[in-house]
């Protein structure tokens, strides 16, 4: 654990981002976005304190890209390498089950584990949540315990820097030489923030009625034929915008087509379980042809299925689909509803 | 560069075979050979249109070449229909895991199809012939709506010159001029009468529409075949085949990975697994 100085953060940043392209968070209003640079500046980039409108996934699993073709494996192994600042840990967390659905699952997704090589991820921790923030129902807190590969605290006392993998400690060490071991008011400024934000977020989304332990596949899994799914699905318009959103959500669709030159060629593209025709087949058989059922569907695939196959909620509580949703529908009042209900 | 799991392999179609008005099967020559086991299932596609899961219908120890067995239906299978020998698709696989032969041996195999539900058997039955004293006794069930909706129709009567060691029956839903088989839905060939099976120790294994392998479940529990016993293959929605794109989930399962083929005891729990 090391100790930097807020007067260095910048050109710390530089150094550290030196040779990559660079994927930062932009603030708009009490909104962040994650946006594309040739290099950090300190100008218009900051560590944000909660995570941005678009999920980190969108870097390392794109919503659109060539596969299947020898000519888009060879663009994937070209592609320079990058760096994203201001990871939070919602979204660090989540790629977790990309890791397990892309890299783990036999056969590999070559294209995603190539982005992920490439892809280096600086973290820092939460200084303030959204209102829409329920990390600590899904078993998670504000701050990052693994999956990035340096992590930055900033506190009043300064900028706690921390390795979390070997590639982030190399990084650090060619960097940033110079950085003297945290001291003790630095970790424990850290520690305290850690707390207080903890605590705000914990109570936000107790205040919505999901408490740190609740389990959510108990509560999910014996609903499946509760009304409580017609009722919010009557407000789904079927936009797809929370598996767009989320930062957990992978599913996709390998569409084929042509190129500008009219070769043929083959997108893998995020698709919606909302949409009607996702589980269709042909003669036009539709398990969920019913909107309430693939609501459901939705809700069993994060916190049953996921459990059942990984051991953990496809879920972060990022609050993303709360707020994407044309509808309106809030992922907490779901989760609760189904609390009570079940 | 690390294996593309979404590249197709250039498949030359060899032939084609019209086999019912909107059922043709048509032998592929992959660029290399595409060894498959009974059951496992490939991705073919039409370059620059689109791609659909089908199985294999020919026998597995052919590796050079395998027959696909396709029903018109959308998108794809309309172009597929269109196509002539030479035509060059696409073909990813094997994919999805093979009907468990092992657990066959040594017990008699009831094979029951409706429809083109009959391609993925075929394969089955070939692989069950090539080791014929194992199973002790192979019996096929098969029903299509009309007589012309059979396929392999030409096969069906010297069961590929396998007829003595199958005790096979065939029914049309509804029979025309020169049928003079017997009529009734593939259910009623699995009245006893029509069909002696030790139930206690056989096996079943049942492909063809939603419809047909629902109420043939619920025949052959009747019939006192144990779930675990009744091999079903589900036909989800799929896109990449491979565990990945989320289109086939089935409660826990992917049936794409974990199927396409499972017994009823694993899937007799969830919800709407015959729409
Ligand atoms: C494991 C398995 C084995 C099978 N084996 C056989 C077999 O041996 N023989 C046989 O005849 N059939 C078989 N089938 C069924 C076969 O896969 C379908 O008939 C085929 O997918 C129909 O494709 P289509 O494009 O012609 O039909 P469509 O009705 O046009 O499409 C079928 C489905 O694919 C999806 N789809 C297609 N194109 C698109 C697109 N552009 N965008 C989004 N979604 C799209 C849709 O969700 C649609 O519901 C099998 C199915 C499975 C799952
Ligand atoms: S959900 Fe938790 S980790 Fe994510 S931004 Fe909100 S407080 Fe931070
Ligand atoms: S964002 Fe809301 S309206 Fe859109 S598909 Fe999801 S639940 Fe339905
Ligand atoms: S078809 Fe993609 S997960 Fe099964």
């Amino acid at each position: 654990m090391l100790k930097l100085d807020k007067g260095r953060l910048g050109d710390f940043l530089q150094t550290l981002c030196r040779g990559r392209a660079v994927y930062a968070l932009e603030q708009d209003g009490d909104q962040y976005h994650l946006v594309r640079a040739e290099a950090w500046d300190p100008e218009r980039h900051v560590l944000g304190a909660y995570r941005p409108v678009e999920p980190l996934k969108s870097l390392v699993f794109p919503p659109r890209e060539r596969v299947g073709a020898p000519a888009a494996l060879a663009e994937a192994e070209g592609a320079a390498e990058s760096i994203v600042v201001g990871a939070k840990n919602c979204d660090v967390s989540a790629l977790r089950i990309h890791d397990f659905v892309l890299r783990e699952t036999a056969p590999a997704d070559p294209y995603y584990a190539l982005a992920r090589e490439k892809t280096l991820i600086v973290s820092c921790d939460c200084t303030d949540a959204r209102e829409v923030c329920f990390c600590p129902a899904v078993g998670e807190q504000p701050y990052v315990k693994e999956g990035s590969d340096i992590n930055l605290a900033a506190t009043p006392e300064g900028i706690l820097v921390e390795a979390l993998s070997r590639r982030g400690a190399d990084l650090l060490r060619r960097a940033a030489p110079g950085l003297p071991p945290a001291d003790e008011a630095l970790a424990a400024a850290r520690d305290a923030q850690r707390a207080r934000v903890g605590e705000l977020v914990r109570e936000r989304a107790a205040s919505r009625g999901l408490k740190r332990d609740a389990d959510l596949r108990k509560a999910v899994r014996g609903t499946e034929e509760h009304g409580l799914w017609d009722e919010f699905a009557e407000d789904c318009v079927e936009c797809g915008a929370c598996n767009l959103a989320c930062c957990t959500c992978h599913c996709f669709l390998l569409a084929d087509g042509r190129d500008a030159d009219g070769r043929p060629a083959r997108l893998r593209q995020w698709d919606s379980c909302l949409y009607l025709n996702f589980a269709r087949v042909a003669g036009g058989a539709n398990p969920r042809r019913r909107r309430a059922a693939r609501l459901y569907n939705r809700f069993d695939k994060k916190f049953n299925f996921f459990p059942e196959v990984l051991g953990r909620y496809a879920c972060d509580g990022c609050g993303r689909c709360a707020e994407a949703c044309t509808g309106r529908i809030d992922i907490r009042d779901v989760l609760k509803r189904a609390l009570d209900a079940a | 560069m690390q294996p593309d799991p979404y590249a197709p392999m250039p498949a030359a179609i060899v032939d084609v075979f019209a086999e019912t008005p909107n059922i043709k099967t048509f032998r592929l020559r992959p660029e290399a050979p595409v060894p498959f086991r009974a059951g496992q299932f490939v991705e073919l596609s039409v370059p620059g249109l689109g791609e659909a899961p089908f199985t294999p219908s020919s026998a597995p120890s052919v590796a050079d070449t395998m027959e696909i067995t396709i029903m018109r239906v959308g998108l794809v299978t309309e172009r597929l229909h269109a196509l002539k020998p030479g035509a060059v698709v696409g073909v990813r696989g094997p994919l999805g895991k093979p009907y468990p032969l092992e657990a066959m041996r040594g017990r008699e195999v009831l094979v029951v199809g409706g429809g083109v539900g009959l391609a993925p058997l075929r394969a089955l039955l070939f692989a069950l012939f090539e080791d014929v004293t194992a199973y002790r006794k192979i019996i096929l069930r098969y029903g299509a709506r009309t007589p012309s909706d059979l396929v392999y129709r030409g096969a069906l009567d010297d069961l590929w010159g396998m007829a003595d060691a199958v005790d096979a029956m065939l029914t049309v839903d509804r029979r025309d001029d020169g049928w003079t088989g017997h009529e009734g839905v593939v259910t009623t060939i699995l009245e006893p009468g029509r069909l002696t099976c030790d139930a206690r120790n056989g096996v079943a294994v049942v492909c063809g529409p939603p419809i047909m392998m629902k109420f043939t479940t619920v025949k052959l529990l009747d019939l006192g075949y144990a779930p675990d016993r009744i091999y079903l293959s589900m036909e989800k929605n799929m896109s990449c085949g491979i565990g990945k794109c989320g289109h086939c989930r089935l409660g826990a399962y992917y049936a794409c990975q974990d199927g396409p083929v499972f017994t009823f005891d694993k899937v007799q729990g969830l919800s709407r697994i015959w729409d």
